[in-house]
């Protein structure tokens, strides 16, 4: 409990004070929230990180969906399959992989060569303000896994004579998807989206590797903990940091409580007689 | 659970205090005078550095060979890249645990020394530590005030390097000596339009306007003294604008290396995937250049004149430093002498780091005519009557404005801002850090 407390009431105390690491923080009172409020690069990586977070997070949701019904399908070798649908999951997030995903969408890397098949104009993603995010959404996407073996379990546990009587009633399969797996699906799916929007939030890694820890180029990757990063640990500026780091953290409690709020609407228990 | 925390808090941070004081109060050494070596105490120094693998095993081979000569120290090792060193270095200061001996450079000097996390190694100097072989200016790099924070190993100018053969390929004459600024920019514009149509294109130089350095030894040469003595800027938001805008035509007229293309090949860069002829850097990049270019004969020419045709050239120092809070200061100012004195050490690190500082180092490399060594020595050297200027003592902060410099000028060179909100920008970021 103590290791947990202790930095976040050390932090929350030095988001209200002038501290460089090396002199002793100074109370500033609200300085570091007035500053941030008017840096044009706090609003810059406020908007890469939404787009992320809106974008990213739905479409990788949509893809771990339609691999875990693929995968739920009965035929040979299903465990194989799993296991290397999820392998991209337990590398995703690694350093060699943001390294190789950086060589293969550099100039007359793999991706430049098939796009330039389909008559794409020549020209790598990474060095491209336009065509990063592309990049880190696909790169997020690939790391379906965690979602996909959750989605997985969640349609084990639709109960099949659910379908069957829906067959009968001559329901085609979009309308079994949307009447039948959706709702039934509904609260693995609000646990899932849940948890990745928060991860969304907190990407890192890959945008430190990728940019060489700049958010370059022209901050097109400038994700707000790699910003946050940058004030701490680059400018000695950790005052700033941990207000930012709060208002990560409100900005993210927020998000969540509207999500929990929007629940009661969409998300369907079964055995729950409402 | 909220009493506990916060007497940790009060706890941490008046020891913290306590620790700034007494380093205050003291200069550093725990009795103000100095604690001579005892041969047969056991010790053990952490030493860190940042560099590459090529950097790492010099230095084992060199630490190694204190500790045979030394056999009651031991040394524990680490190193990383510079950017992360200076994280890690930078949180070991907030708890007071740098490592006992550190590579150092002089950006961040005031931080470090100013807020009393390094040793003052002067009572060693001349003791401990032999400086007869040290040039005053050179020792007066690390000094700040009566005290010396840093110890200098090796010594780097600034240079412009070009790569013959891609020249030769532009069908162009490598600028002369006496090259002013102007001329430069002329050249840097010539040799990109004729090199327009080669596969692959090639370029005269990178944009040398968004290089911190460039721009300093520019407004050196210009009579500016970039940081007063009182750590506060000494040029104005005109005399960076106006430096901006030389490269104003060279960058509508798409003359520079593509910055599109440069984000793409970091670590490496135009200059060494040969398609581009010239670039500005410290002449201890040589040996980086011509391993990675694959290209031996790159070749070294002086930074351009300044508007009264001198050079104005300046010196800065490679050094090392030692934490204020070291145990054994006496072992440390040992080690810090084998560094800088040893002739071994010359031949182990030749020019990798500059070159050495003393004149036992630098006659104990083992040149060969022709080789890395011999050409960045022969820079200095020959250009040595042009390098007439004390090296700019960096402000604090320094470390983070020239890297805000280099971002914005990868902006600029996105066209995403203009030199009016390049400078505003900089300047914002300047005011905040200098307080």
């Amino acid at each position: 409990m103590l290791l947990t407390a202790f930095p976040m009431v050390a932090s929350l105390y030095l988001a209200f004070t002038d501290y460089d690491l090396f002199h002793d923080p100074s109370w500033i009172g609200l300085q570091n929230f007035r500053d941030l409020f008017a840096d044009s690069r706090f609003w810059t990586s406020a908007r890469v990180t939404a787009i992320y977070v809106l974008v990213g997070t739905p479409i990788k949701l949509a893809a771990a969906l339609a691999v875990a019904m693929l995968l739920n399908m009965k035929h040979r070798g299903q465990g194989a399959y799993r296991s290397i649908f999820y392998a991209p999951s337990l590398i995703g997030a690694s350093v060699s992989i943001a390294i190789v995903w950086k060589a293969m969408f550099i100039d007359d890397g793999i991706v430049d060569r098939i796009a330039q098949v389909f008559g794409a104009p020549a020209g790598g993603w990474v060095g491209d303000p336009s065509k990063t995010m592309p990049m880190f959404i696909l790169l997020a996407t690939w790391t379906f896994g965690a979602p996909m073996v959750i989605f997985l379990a969640g349609l084990k546990q639709v109960p099949a004579e659910l379908y069957e009587a829906a067959a009968v009633d001559g329901a085609g399969p979009a309308r079994k998807f949307w009447r039948i797996t959706i709702p039934m699906l509904s609260p693995v799916l609000f646990f899932n989206l849940l948890l990745e929007t928060i991860g969304a939030f907190q990407v890192f890694g890959s945008a430190f590797i990728i940019s060489g820890g700049t958010g370059g180029p022209a901050d097109s990757t400038l994700f707000y903990t790699l910003y946050l990063y940058i004030k701490g640990f680059a400018q000695f500026d950790m005052g700033y940091a941990s207000a930012m780091a709060w208002v990560l953290v409100i900005v993210v409690g927020v998000i969540t409580t509207i999500l929990f709020k929007t629940s009661n609407a969409w998300v369907h228990y079964s055995g729950d007689n409402r | 659970m909220r009493s506990p925390a916060r007497r940790a808090l009060v706890a941490g941070s008046s020891a913290l205090a306590v620790a700034l004081l007494t380093a205050a109060c003291s200069g550093g050494t725990p009795s103000g005078t100095a604690a001579s070596f005892d041969p047969d105490e056991e010790v053990t120094l952490t030493v860190a550095w940042w560099g590459d693998d090529d950097r790492a095993a010099r230095y084992t081979e060199a630490l190694d060979l204190f500790t045979e000569q030394h056999p009651n120290v031991t040394i524990q090792r680490s190193f990383v890249a510079f950017d992360d060193y200076w994280t890690a270095r930078a949180t070991e200061a907030a708890g007071s645990s740098l490592p006992d001996v550190m590579q150092f450079d002089s950006s961040f000097l005031r931080e470090y020394a100013g807020t009393g996390q390094l040793l003052d190694v002067s009572p060693y100097l001349g003791d401990e530590i032999d400086t007869s072989q040290l040039a005053d200016e050179l020792i007066d790099s690390g000094r700040i005030g009566d005290a010396v924070y840093a110890v200098p190993t090796a010594t780097n100018t600034f240079a412009s390097f070009y790569n013959p053969a891609v020249v030769e390929e532009l069908g162009m004459e490598p600028p002369s000596e006496a090259y002013t600024w102007d001329e430069l920019a002329d050249w840097v514009a010539k040799a990109s339009t004729a090199g327009a149509d080669g596969d692959p294109v090639l370029y005269g130089s990178n944009d040398y306007t968004g290089v911190f350095w460039a721009f300093l030894q520019h407004l050196v040469q210009e009579g500016v003294t970039p940081f007063t003595d009182d750590g506060q800027l000494g040029f104005t938001r005109e005399d960076m604008a106006a430096w901006l805008h030389t490269g104003d035509d060279l960058r509508s007229g798409g003359s520079f290396f593509p910055v599109q293309r440069q984000q793409q090949l970091a670590p490496e860069g135009g200059f060494t995937v040969n398609e581009q002829a010239l670039e500005m850097s410290w002449d201890n990049f040589l040996a980086g250049y011509v391993a990675s270019s694959g290209t031996d004969d790159i070749t070294m020419l002086p930074v351009p004149s300044g508007s009264d045709g001198e050079k104005h050239m300046f010196a800065r120092t490679f050094q090392m430093a030692a934490s204020a809070h070291t145990e054994h200061p006496a072992a440390v100012a040992e080690l810090l002498d084998f560094l800088v004195n040893e002739p071994e050490v010359g031949r182990i690190f030749g020019t990798s780091k500059g070159v050495p500082a003393t004149q036992a180092q630098r006659d104990a490399m083992e040149i060969e005519p022709g080789s890395v060594d011999e050409r960045v020595v022969a820079y200095e050297e020959e250009y040595a009557d042009q390098i007439t200027e004390p090296a700019p003592v960096p402000v604090e902060g320094f470390g983070a404005l020239e890297a805000e410099f280099k971002r914005l000028g990868e902006e600029l060179a996105y066209g995403n801002v203009t030199v009016d909100e390049f400078v505003e920008q900089w300047f914002s970021l300047a005011e905040d850090q200098l307080g």
